[in-house]
């Protein structure tokens, strides 16, 4: 039915209960306006958001993730934001060597009163999304064939 | 010799009550390996041994045994000892380090390839200073030793313990070669986003999920590891590429911080998956972003605790 040019992509927001979230409310009592291709889910804080979640996303077929959390130094946990943010800053870069388009993986600051700020990344990374396009990382099914053909391959024998 | 000042030491640590027990090596039951010896029997000590041999990272056991221990510690067990102190799972006070400055751990697989032989055909290997000699049928075969190292080996920064309480011979400097070493990850490098993802599909449909490099692994040390878990079930167990992929993925991001690139997943695994392609590169990922290397100073704060108020912002919209 769907046919390429129509496609549009699936985008998984974890947004922290305290700024992300408020912000995302904001910019809908204030009527912004922002592409329908988000869907949220409210944490606790960014720095709950474990990398397996990233991951998990993208296996259940999500073309792209968003972690949204509070500005540094506003968490209200004090560091949470802060440890998301390492946490966030290798995923991104271990995703990329292993061949997943790290624009899949976005990350923002929003506070509560950044309604604005919020309709704008999320136009952002939905645009971006239509870039990379559709997400087919765990299409293939085949995995005999291929794990016959790995285990002649290289010339590693045994190990010690 | 090393050998024989370690049994001495270990033996008096034992009968002097210093330490309720002894971790170190023994010879194994197969030619040429060696296996770990965990005993608080005095005349056990005897068994201990010390050669080019001694490949498990012991670092391994600190986590399950209780009471004072005396460890064997080449470089990398002394590195994983203190990314586990930094982690509050052991106390140094409970332990005594045994330091062997260590001069690389010979790769069975790699003579193997070079001789054409099976280990067990191989008649005697010994080595000498640079130089690394292969008796088979009779003949003497020699190789240089960077030819026979295993690649961690060869990327070692630390041959030598930092923090010990008994050093056992001369302290090494490290002299770390990271092209050979970094060969394979190079060569990913050069290949293109799709092909780097098809070439870890390959890889990751051999596995069988036996979860041998995660069991060996000292960093994996979580009482209950997310593949197991069923509510919310993360990762299929059957194995199948995208959840042993994920698996993987997950496991060294997990362990980001604490993996000291010991290499101990891939020497394990049964179908020779080159995990350390994984490892290493999230360990020169994180030394890049946070200037972190992992188990070099006890006083550090773990990776994931510490963070500065300016960092990596260029991730962030």
């Amino acid at each position: 039915m769907t046919q390429e040019s129509e496609w549009e992509p699936k985008l998984l927001g974890f947004l922290c209960r305290w700024c992300s979230y408020a912000g995302a409310d904001l910019a809908g009592t204030s009527r912004k306006k922002y592409p329908a291709n988000i869907r949220i889910i409210k944490v606790p804080c960014s720095g709950r958001v474990d990398s397996l979640f990233i991951l998990k996303a993208l296996r259940l077929g999500f073309d792209g993730v968003l972690v949204s959390g509070c500005h540094p130094g506003d968490c209200h946990y004090q560091t949470g934001n802060y440890r998301a943010r390492r946490r966030i800053a290798i995923t991104k870069k271990f995703l990329d060597y292993i061949g997943i388009e790290p624009q899949r993986l976005q990350a923002s600051w929003v506070s509560a009163s950044e309604g604005g700020k919020f309709a704008k990344v999320v136009t952002d990374v939905t645009k971006g999304l239509k870039e990379v396009g559709p997400n087919r990382l765990f299409e293939r099914k085949n995995d005999g064939e291929k794990a016959k053909a790995g285990s002649e391959g290289p010339a590693r024998t045994k190990k010690g | 010799m090393m050998e024989k000042k370690l049994r001495q030491e270990a033996k008096a640590l034992l009968e002097q009550k210093r330490v309720d027990w002894i971790v170190g090596f023994e010879s194994g039951s197969l030619k040429f390996t060696t296996t770990p010896l965990i005993t608080r029997n005095v005349a056990d000590t005897e068994r201990l041994v010390i050669n080019p041999f001694i490949t498990n990272n012991l670092a391994n056991f600190l986590t399950e045994i209780e009471g004072r221990v005396g460890i064997v510690a080449k470089g990398c067990e002394s590195r994983s000892i203190v990314s586990l102190i930094q982690d509050n799972k052991v106390d140094r006070e409970d332990l005594v380090i045994l330091a062997v400055p260590c001069p690389g751990i010979i790769d069975l697989a790699k003579i193997e390839r070079l001789v054409g032989k099976d280990r067990d055909e191989l008649d005697d290997i010994t080595r000498d200073g640079d130089k690394v000699s292969v008796k088979v049928d009779g003949k003497k075969k020699d190789f240089a030793v960077a030819d026979v190292l295993f690649d961690h080996c060869l990327a070692c920064e630390l041959p030598t313990p930092t923090k010990y309480d008994i050093l056992l011979g001369e302290p090494r400097q490290p002299t770390p070669d990271l092209k050979v070493s970094g060969q394979n990850i190079a060569g990913l490098k050069a290949l293109t986003s799709a092909e780097r993802w098809t070439k870890w599909q390959d890889e990751m449909s051999r596995c069988i999920r036996c979860y041998a490099c995660r069991n060996v692994c000292p960093a994996c040390f979580c009482e209950r590891c997310f593949v197991e878990e069923t509510e919310p079930q993360w990762v299929m167990p059957m194995p199948q590429w995208p959840d042993n992929l994920i698996f993987q993925v997950i496991r060294n991001i997990h362990v980001a911080g604490r993996c000291t690139d010991c290499g101990e997943c891939e020497r394990v695994c049964p179908v020779n998956i080159p995990l350390r392609s994984l490892t290493r590169e999230m360990y020169d990922i994180v030394d890049e972003l946070f200037k972190f290397k992992s188990g070099m100073d006890k006083d550090a704060l773990p990776l994931m605790v510490h963070y500065e108020q300016e960092e990596a912002e260029e991730f962030f919209k």
